[in-house]
């Protein structure tokens, strides 16, 4: 079949852009727009580190078909480069190390950006189950957890 | 290796706007393959298990097919109903429904809470789904609708066997419905995984009763398996537990005709020795649970 026009309203900007009818929403924003936090480590929708917000709520880029994002609003880690509070989530995952490959730290601030805009200043149960979904390979996940606690508290 | 992705961008993608002007493309194209969230779907697509050569995209109709409502006394879920959208249901607030509250926080991950839908999760028709035992315990039905109009089915005779149902090729299931067993009932559901978020099931149970000063009234009991690879009721249990006092002697007989009932085989993910042990063990659990017994 041929290519499909699709427009989506990534970061606040309406694209349109021309997908494969097997491509993911995740191939179209690494490899058509560039933004390359969004990563791919399973591709079956177990590991998380894809994840985006579509019409704010944390999904899957990887289990998403393109042509199911039409219409849709895409928000990645680059389009809250100037959030005042995201600058306070990666102030605290700087402060407390929560980095160590930084292949899971995009979706883990996705994820804690999340939360907090819910709830300001989230238990470390609450933040545990917020980021039960996106797995961490290096850090044990306590320094992850505390960062996004602190940068509740700081709020 | 087998290639897998063979002609997968040759795919045809249907997406009609409304439920009307869908059923009218699926009557036209009943080999298409039917799509909502697609997070079952589409990974079986991209490994090249599932080749449809067209598919019909449905998650378009959250208009239409999005809703929950009470219609007397009956609870209507619309096929596009997500499960992070049934999280936050009053209906699922009362007590008598606490197993949705059990299910859907061990379901998936919050990510995938956002996408999966309901109608999804019986369509998927494996023994993974953990929707099914619970509607199967609830004595839920499916809507089927199609150009020629609709028709309601139980989950039971819906599930037709692994991946298999029976839904002619023209229609789609459009709502789950089931009567609310009123006041007095209580449920409660059960699943064990090799960790507790993100993993498929080895087991799940629920179950679905009235026990009132200590009488079991009544009881419905569904598991993923049973007999065979596909969720199912235990009804020779239910039916040795039905008017029975609940105590230890009941509980015991209950956990030896459970345990006669189950006919499982090992597979990959455990031996049914493993998987019959826990079946038995979270029985005793959620009746008691429901009985308000320790």
């Amino acid at each position: 079949m041929a290519q499909m026009l699709v427009k989506i309203n990534v970061n606040g900007v309406e694209r349109e852009v021309l997908v494969d009818p097997d491509d993911r929403l995740l191939d179209v924003l690494r490899e058509d727009f560039g933004f390359k936090s969004v990563k791919e480590a399973c591709g079956t929708g177990d590991c998380g580190l894809c994840t985006v917000l579509m019409d704010g709520k944390p999904v899957l880029s990887c289990l998403i078909p393109a042509f199911q994002a039409k219409n849709h609003k895409i928000l990645t880690l680059e389009g809250l480069n100037n959030d005042p509070l995201m600058k306070k989530i990666q102030d605290q995952f700087r402060e407390h190390q929560a980095a160590q490959c930084g292949f899971c730290t995009p979706a883990m601030e996705i994820m804690g950006w999340h939360l907090l805009n819910r709830k300001k200043e989230p238990s470390k149960q609450e933040i545990k189950e917020a980021i039960s979904g996106t797995l961490c390979r290096c850090t044990g996940y306590y320094d992850i957890v505390d960062a996004i606690y602190d940068a509740g508290r700081e709020q | 290796m087998e290639q897998p992705l063979l002609n997968r961008s040759e795919m045809i993608i249907l997406q009609p706007s409304s439920l009307k002007e869908s059923l009218k493309v699926l009557n036209e194209n009943p080999d298409a393959e039917i799509m909502a969230n697609a997070s079952d779907l589409w990974p079986r697509i991209r490994n090249g298990e599932v080749r449809p050569k067209k598919i019909l995209d449905i998650s378009g109709l959250t208009n239409e097919l999005s809703y929950v409502k009470k219609d007397g006394n009956v609870i209507k879920i619309g096929a596009l109903v997500t499960v992070s959208q049934l999280e936050g249901e009053s209906f699922v607030k009362e007590k008598r429904f606490s197993a949705f509250v059990d299910l859907i926080s061990k379901f998936g991950s919050l990510q995938i809470r956002n996408v999966a839908t309901v109608g999804g999760n019986v369509c998927a028709a494996s023994s993974s789904e953990d929707f099914i035992p619970l509607f199967l315990a609830l004595n839920a039905k499916v809507k089927l609708s199609s150009v020629d109009g609709e028709r309601y089915m139980s989950v039971e005779k819906f599930l037709a066997g692994k991946r298999k149902l029976n839904r002619r090729p023209n229609e789609i299931l459009t709502e789950i419905s089931f009567e609310d067993p009123g006041p007095g009932y209580g449920s409660a559901f059960e699943k064990v995984g090799r960790r507790n978020m993100l993993i498929i099931n080895l087991v799940n149970l629920a179950v679905v009763g009235k026990i009132a000063k200590g009488k079991i009234e009544d009881i419905r009991i569904a598991a993923n398996r049973v007999k065979g690879k596909i969720p199912e009721r235990a009804k020779t249990t239910e039916e040795f537990l039905k008017g029975k006092e609940l105590n230890e002697e009941t509980l015991n007989g209950a956990k030896k005709v459970f345990g006669e009932e189950l006919i499982l085989t090992d597979d990959m993910r455990a031996s049914a020795t493993y998987r019959k042990a826990l079946l038995i063990t979270i029985l005793e659990r959620l009746i008691k649970k429901i009985g308000g017994v320790q």
